[in-house]
């Protein structure tokens, strides 16, 4: 940049700072002056007050489900712990750590390989009655955010003085100061960019000004706000990357500069992927930037394209902040509420950043002009961004109800927590805002509002009361980043104490305890704990098998990891639905297998459910963010549909093509959904019989006997070879209609009952190859 | 055919590298198309003035800076 650039630029800056309020004001608006000394400090008082006093819990996951409730008072020692969150976590930044009374830690857990919302920690065996503390600290995975909390269980009785501590975390006071000046920079950007698209070049430009179609005061103006900006995005940039690395890594700022822990950070985690998008598209805006400064007098031509399309590249940047937002978090629509929270960025940014870049540009705009021209050259410029801060409005306003919508079930939610304080807040500022700015369209429109010309007399010179809505945006600025900070209200249901299905049969002299947990519809991890005289039994097989008998379905077999301790571990999401479910399992040593079996009543309450669907009040929210659209979009819609040729022909042939798209699209559903359901009921249609003898080892022995009894001719035949290499494709209903009424080459078994014949298929099930 | 994950890890379901990839490409094609519109579109018509008093290319909706 040349020295007459910065020349121009200190120039214009002090002549802004200087600029007289009252001259700026118009007569007979004094209150505003005054209301703004006011709320200047009043704004940095906030910011200063927002960054030394953080907010708390500034996590957006919650606890869905922990296994052992805190404070549980346990008569044996549990297996292992086990804790659900509403959201995905950091994998290599979420630990769990087991301590006794003393603080010695006995073992550590990490987030679970088969879902990555559950930490997990194996207990170490013969853990001794006493009290237990439980560390968490977990890092989710959609903002970085980790919240350290310690909960507690016993084992015997109850000790009184041991107490967990709730989740201790405070946002970081760099996390305010990062989030506050990317926010804004961001902001002002984008601001900057469609403001000097929609609104100056339209207004004010002329091709008489060869480097971007507005006068050289103008245009250093515009390059100096631009390179503030993106000097603060940058700056910002690189304080979140550090803020995170210290967080992630619970270390001080300088050990965060390292870069082999922030590297980490960037490369490893949800937050580094946001970032590294953010620095991409920035880089782009910035490299753009620079070229057209630096070519603005050899090839002025490429000023004008540059401003316009870095517009496009700050929407992107904006959307980078949403894909980390309470959005991204959120249990119902995730990808509809990322889409709707950009665009109630995008909203803001048009909206807040416009009016500040607006505010910025006006001096330098203005400083040739007095009277009548001064007067219209902001007249100009007014009505078009007005336009567009209404559009901004109205989406900003109904995608702001839709995101609401996603948290605030109750009026309660809204009242009595701290996230409804926040948004009660914002709420508050933003009418505020939207009050001054109904107060500049009346002014802008007198002949329109004749009504209400009383109210807007005082609003002579505009560029006082647009100052005092820069403050208020900045208020709401700062009221975002509170409640970008603050909890969600954490629904009802979480956190539910719900006992995992469990029980324990004797297999001769061992005890055989199975735990399914969390024991519901969905992924669980299936517990087999081997004890002979309350000591572990180690180096066996051991084998799952999942049945839903009224679905005749029976899962592969299931080979269980020794963990040690005669703990044996599986898992899978084999259980797809409540109801009654059985559990095979298998275990011996070498060749030599002996079978438990056991029945469960899955309930639906029991799963852990990541996702919920929308409700009455989401649907709603939504089809107001679609109008919002649709309203906004309307004017170009209408153009569009003015300058289409709407001959009788034309028209048929559009309607035809139209009907017939929707209707051919709706038949190939239609015929795709039914072909579906076809294969899935012939691959598994309902049993016609329904096993109703559970596959324990005494079912299996009287299968044995009867088999041997009554089925004499079938071990001879080859086609008894067959049918035990068909095994695993047979279902139960058709071993039971083999028994009865032959298979091939087999005749039907003589004289069994229905319950010894569902005996002699569960010990058929034994003889696959 | 799983696809490496680069972008979120995934966490946002399987195809979350596709659609903000497919988003980026499109937000990047309408900047390349403002861009060669904007080498060429001229700004709106000056309006004919409210004022006659006022000179040809100043109004209320439209004001030329010099």
């Amino acid at each position: 940049m040349s020295k007459t650039f910065f020349a121009q630029r200190k120039l214009s800056v002090s002549r802004f700072c200087s600029l007289p309020l009252s001259n700026a004001l118009g007569r007979g608006w004094g209150g505003v002056a005054a209301l703004q000394r006011r709320l200047l400090p009043l704004a940095l008082f906030l910011l200063l007050a927002g960054l030394l006093f953080p907010q708390p819990a500034a996590a957006h996951g919650y606890l869905l489900r922990a296994m052992p409730e805190d404070r549980a008072v346990l008569e044996r020692p549990p297996v292992r712990l086990q804790y659900w969150f509403s959201e995905d976590l950091e994998r290599d930044f979420s630990t769990v750590h087991l301590r006794d009374q003393n603080g010695t830690i006995l073992a550590t857990g990490r987030v679970s390989d088969e879902n990555q919302a559950l930490m997990t920690l194996r207990v170490p065996p013969d853990l001794p009655n006493g009290a237990y503390i439980v560390e968490l600290r977990t890092a989710f995975a959609s903002d970085g955010h980790v919240v350290a909390e310690s909960r507690v269980f016993f084992v015997g009785e109850e000790v009184g003085d041991v107490a967990g501590q709730a989740a201790n975390a405070r946002a970081h006071p760099l996390e305010i100061v990062w989030r506050t000046i990317t926010l804004s920079s961001t902001m002002l950007l984008f601001g900057l960019f469609t403001l000097y698209a929609g609104v100056m070049v339209p207004a004010w430009g002329s091709p008489v000004h060869r480097s971007g179609w507005l006068p050289p005061r103008v245009m250093n103006r515009l390059n100096w706000l631009i390179g503030a900006a993106l000097a603060a995005v940058f700056a910002g940039n690189a304080l979140a990357l550090v803020q995170q690395t210290m967080t992630f890594f619970n270390v001080d700022f300088a050990a965060a500069l390292n870069p082999e822990l922030w590297s980490v950070v960037r490369i490893g985690s949800r937050f580094g992927d946001a970032w590294n998008a953010r620095m991409v598209f920035l880089l782009i805006v910035a490299g753009m930037f620079a070229a057209s400064v630096v070519l603005r007098k050899a090839n002025p031509a490429t000023v004008r394209p540059v401003l316009t399309a870095n517009a496009w590249v700050m929407a992107l940047v904006i959307g980078t902040f949403s894909v980390t937002s309470h959005a991204a978090g959120s249990q119902v629509l995730p990808w509809v509420g990322i889409a709707v929270d950009w665009l109630h960025g995008v909203g803001v940014g048009f909206w807040v950043g416009g009016l500040a870049a607006l505010v910025l540009v006006l001096p330098a705009a203005l400083r040739p002009y007095t009277d009548d021209a001064r007067r219209l050259a902001l007249l100009a410029a007014l009505r078009r961004f007005s336009r567009y801060a209404v559009a901004s409005l109205v989406v900003v306003v109904a995608s702001g109800i839709y995101s609401a919508s996603n948290w605030i079930a109750t009026p309660n939610d809204l009242t009595q927590t701290s996230f409804g304080g926040a948004l009660l807040l914002k709420l508050l500022l933003v009418a505020g805002l939207v009050g001054l700015g109904a107060l500049h369209h009346v002014a802008l429109n007198p002949k329109r509002y004749a009504r209400f010309a009383a109210l807007i007399r005082p609003i002579t010179g505009f560029i006082g009361t647009l100052r005092l809505e820069v403050v208020v945006a900045l208020l709401v600025l700062i009221s975002v980043g509170q409640l970008s900070a603050t909890p969600v209200p954490v629904p009802e249901d979480a956190g539910q104490d719900i006992t995992p299905p469990s029980a324990t049969q004797a297999l001769d002299d061992m005890q055989v305890s199975v735990t399914l947990s969390p024991g519901g519809p969905g992924v669980n991890t299936y517990d087999v704990v081997v004890t002979r005289e309350n000591i572990p039994v180690e180096a066996l097989n051991v084998r799952l098998r999942l049945v839903n008998p009224n679905a005749d379905w029976r899962s592969i077999w299931l080979t269980a990891e020794a963990v040690g301790g005669g703990l044996y571990v599986a898992a899978g999401p084999e259980i797809d639905a409540p109801g009654q479910w059985w559990t095979l399992v298998d275990l011996g040593q070498g060749e030599a297998m002996q079978r438990l079996a056991f029945a469960w009543d899955i309930q639906a309450e029991a799963a852990i459910t990541q996702t919920r669907a929308p409700s009455v009040s989401n649907l709603v929210a939504l089809a107001v963010v679609i109008a919002a659209l649709a309203w906004v979009v309307y004017p170009w819609a209408a153009d569009f549909y003015r300058r289409l040729d709407l001959n009788p022909t034309n028209v048929t042939v559009a309607v035809g093509a139209t009907a017939a798209t929707v209707f051919l699209l709706a038949l190939g559903f239609v015929i795709l959904q039914q072909t579906q359901q076809r294969y899935q009921a012939r691959l598994n249609p309902p049993p016609q019989v329904v096993n109703a003898v559970l596959p324990d080892q005494d079912s299996l022995q009287r299968g044995q006997t009867l088999f041997e009894e009554a089925c004499t001719a079938w071990p001879n035949s080859r086609d008894f070879l067959a049918l035990r290499r068909e095994l695993p494709l047979l279902r139960d209903d058709a071993l039971y209609m083999a028994l009865d009424e032959g298979w091939r080459g087999l005749r039907g078994c003589d004289d069994l009952t229905d319950a010894q014949r569902w005996d002699v298929v569960n010990y058929l099930r034994t003889l696959d190859l | 055919m799983s696809l490496p994950m680069f972008l979120a890890h995934g966490s946002l379901g399987p195809y979350d590298e596709l659609i903000f990839l497919g988003v980026s490409v499109v937000f990047l094609v309408m900047m390349g198309i403002s861009w060669f519109t904007s080498r060429t579109e001229e700004p709106p018509a000056d309006a004919p003035p409210l004022d006659t008093a006022a000179p040809k290319n100043r109004s209320e909706e439209r004001f030329r800076l010099d």
